[in-house]
């Protein structure tokens, strides 16, 4: 079995005293398309905030390659957080800089490259998503699904191992909605990253994921793990049922 | 939305740090950021600060002249004018006009970016926010405060010289005689002083809402107000310590 690159181990998750989430625990190997799925409110960003170093959870580890990243000290954490793609929700791309200057600003950070270099990897990365002829525009001059990929490209450009990409496809329309989906598709042949993508959108979750846990608002605990077609065919609980199927909670 | 006095201390401490960090290891901020941020805090603000401050001047000396032409002290509101602008009013108008006009902007502008989770994309890429987004707002109100205040001084001192010349029978001369004796360097350099603190007071109440602001629309809308409101009693409130203190020195 391959070294995972990404591992929670026991994970609890609180917002001050409000408990989230707790006994989360999974690993994801190289390639891997992992979904954390569950309605609305349950916990999905928070669990993505705390495998991105925004969010220390209060018990358990998070594991990048065996290294517990909350035990690190911060020059580690840097370390670790370099080989790491986000792209958020509402993409998150910095209002004051243009489409280019965003995607170059990771390699910036990463200063190993020339500005010549940052410039050609950036807009090789913008070209992936089809978005290089958006170069000099500012983010308030694109649409919702412009700055997705946009976002994306600035995710992948440093080409990271692994990235976190949160409801990629939240607020699309279907069509922009499957585009969004091959992209991720094209992402993860070309570069080999593993994915873990946080999402509700059914479609999403079983065109794309190999792995997947699903998260209960309820129990405040992971309900099922695995394959989500497999979730789907084979777990009885109620919630899982009702979400994986799209169909109202059978009152018992 | 109340923020714990802790976090105004924690700022403080990250923006001293930070600016440790930039004086040794080079500044992180993106130049392009900077510039822009000091354009609008400099020459965009230059009227509005001029405009006000002129008034302020022209009103000191009217109440100046009513009351002290009873005594037959008319000339003196020279000396109340340029007393008054340089050492309190030109300093305290001007960031409050500061406050109200560039630590909103700051305050909405980062409550803006939580919002839309740009802070946390910062994060993620290992920047600090501080030396990223608190640095140069900081820096830009530290510079461009004591140049706004010498034009308010200007602007102060040109609004009372109009009323005085206007209501009293004074020579310009005899007038600018008087105010150049008045005009100390103990006055101009506590003006200055003031200015510079009052700087980092306006742009930190600005980064500690705007950063510390809730993650929606009305945040935004909390967070400015809150800015603006804690900005404007600190400064008015450091002016008192600044008084007291200048007292005891016998400044």
């Amino acid at each position: 079995m391959s070294m995972s690159l990404l591992s929670a181990r026991d994970l609890r998750l609180q917002y001050g005293k409000t408990l989230v989430q707790e006994q989360i625990s999974f690993d994801i190997e190289p390639g891997v398309i992992f979904a954390v799925m569950g309605g609305s409110g349950c916990g999905k960003s928070t669990l993505l905030k705390s495998l991105i170093g925004l969010l220390r959870p209060s018990a358990g580890q998070v594991l990048y390659t065996q290294q517990d990243y909350w035990a690190s000290n911060e020059a580690m954490r840097n370390h670790l957080r370099a080989d790491i793609g986000v792209l958020f929700q509402s993409a998150a791309l910095w209002s004051s800089m243009s489409v280019l200057d965003n995607v170059m600003l990771p390699l910036e950070v990463q200063g190993s490259l020339s500005a010549a270099e940052r410039e050609a990897r950036a807009l090789e990365a913008l070209a992936w998503v089809d978005m290089a002829h958006a170069r000099d525009r500012l983010p308030a001059d694109l649409s919702g699904g412009m700055k997705k990929r946009v976002g994306l490209a600035r995710a992948i450009v440093a080409r990271p191992h692994l990235l976190f990409l949160d409801e990629p496809s939240a607020g699309l329309d279907p069509i922009s909605s499957f585009k969004l989906d091959q992209l991720i598709l094209d992402i993860r042949s070309r570069t080999g990253a593993a994915i873990v993508m946080v999402t509700h959108e059914l479609p999403s979750i079983y065109a794309l994921a190999d792995d997947g846990i699903f998260l209960d608002a309820d129990s405040k605990r992971p309900i099922a793990q695995g394959k989500p077609t497999t979730i789907r065919d084979t777990v009885k609980h109620p919630t899982v049922r009702a979400f994986m199927h799209r169909q109202e909670i059978e009152s018992t | 939305m109340s923020i714990p006095y802790q976090h105004a201390f924690t700022l403080l401490g990250g923006t001293l740090l930070a600016l440790g960090r930039g004086i040794r290891q080079g500044w992180t901020f993106r130049r392009h950021d900077f510039i822009r941020i000091l354009a609008d805090a400099s020459a965009r603000a230059l009227l509005i600060v001029i405009v006000v401050n002129v008034l302020v001047g022209a009103i000191i000396a009217f109440v100046g002249a009513v009351q002290l032409t009873k005594f037959g002290a008319g000339i003196f509101v020279a000396d109340l004018v340029a007393i008054a602008v340089s050492r309190e009013m030109a300093a305290v108008i001007t960031a409050v006009v500061m406050c109200g006009r560039t630590g909103a902007a700051f305050a909405a502008e980062l409550a803006a970016m939580q919002t839309n989770e740009e802070i946390d994309a910062f994060s993620v890429l290992g920047l600090n926010p501080v030396d990223y987004l608190v640095l140069p707002r900081v820096l830009t109100l530290l510079l461009m405060l004591p140049l706004l205040y010498m034009f308010a001084c200007v602007g102060g001192l040109l609004g009372g010289f109009a009323v005085s010349a206007t209501l009293l029978d004074l020579a310009p001369s005899a007038y600018f005689e008087r105010s150049v004796q008045a005009l100390t360097y103990a006055h101009l350099g506590l003006g200055l002083c003031k200015s510079m603190a009052f700087g980092i007071l306006v742009a930190q109440a600005a980064c500690l809402y705007g950063l510390h602001a809730e993650r929606h629309a009305a945040g935004v809308g909390q967070a400015t107000t809150r800015a603006v409101v804690a900005g404007i009693v600190g400064v008015i409130a450091l002016d008192a310590v600044f008084a007291v203190c200048a007292d005891a020195l016998r400044i």
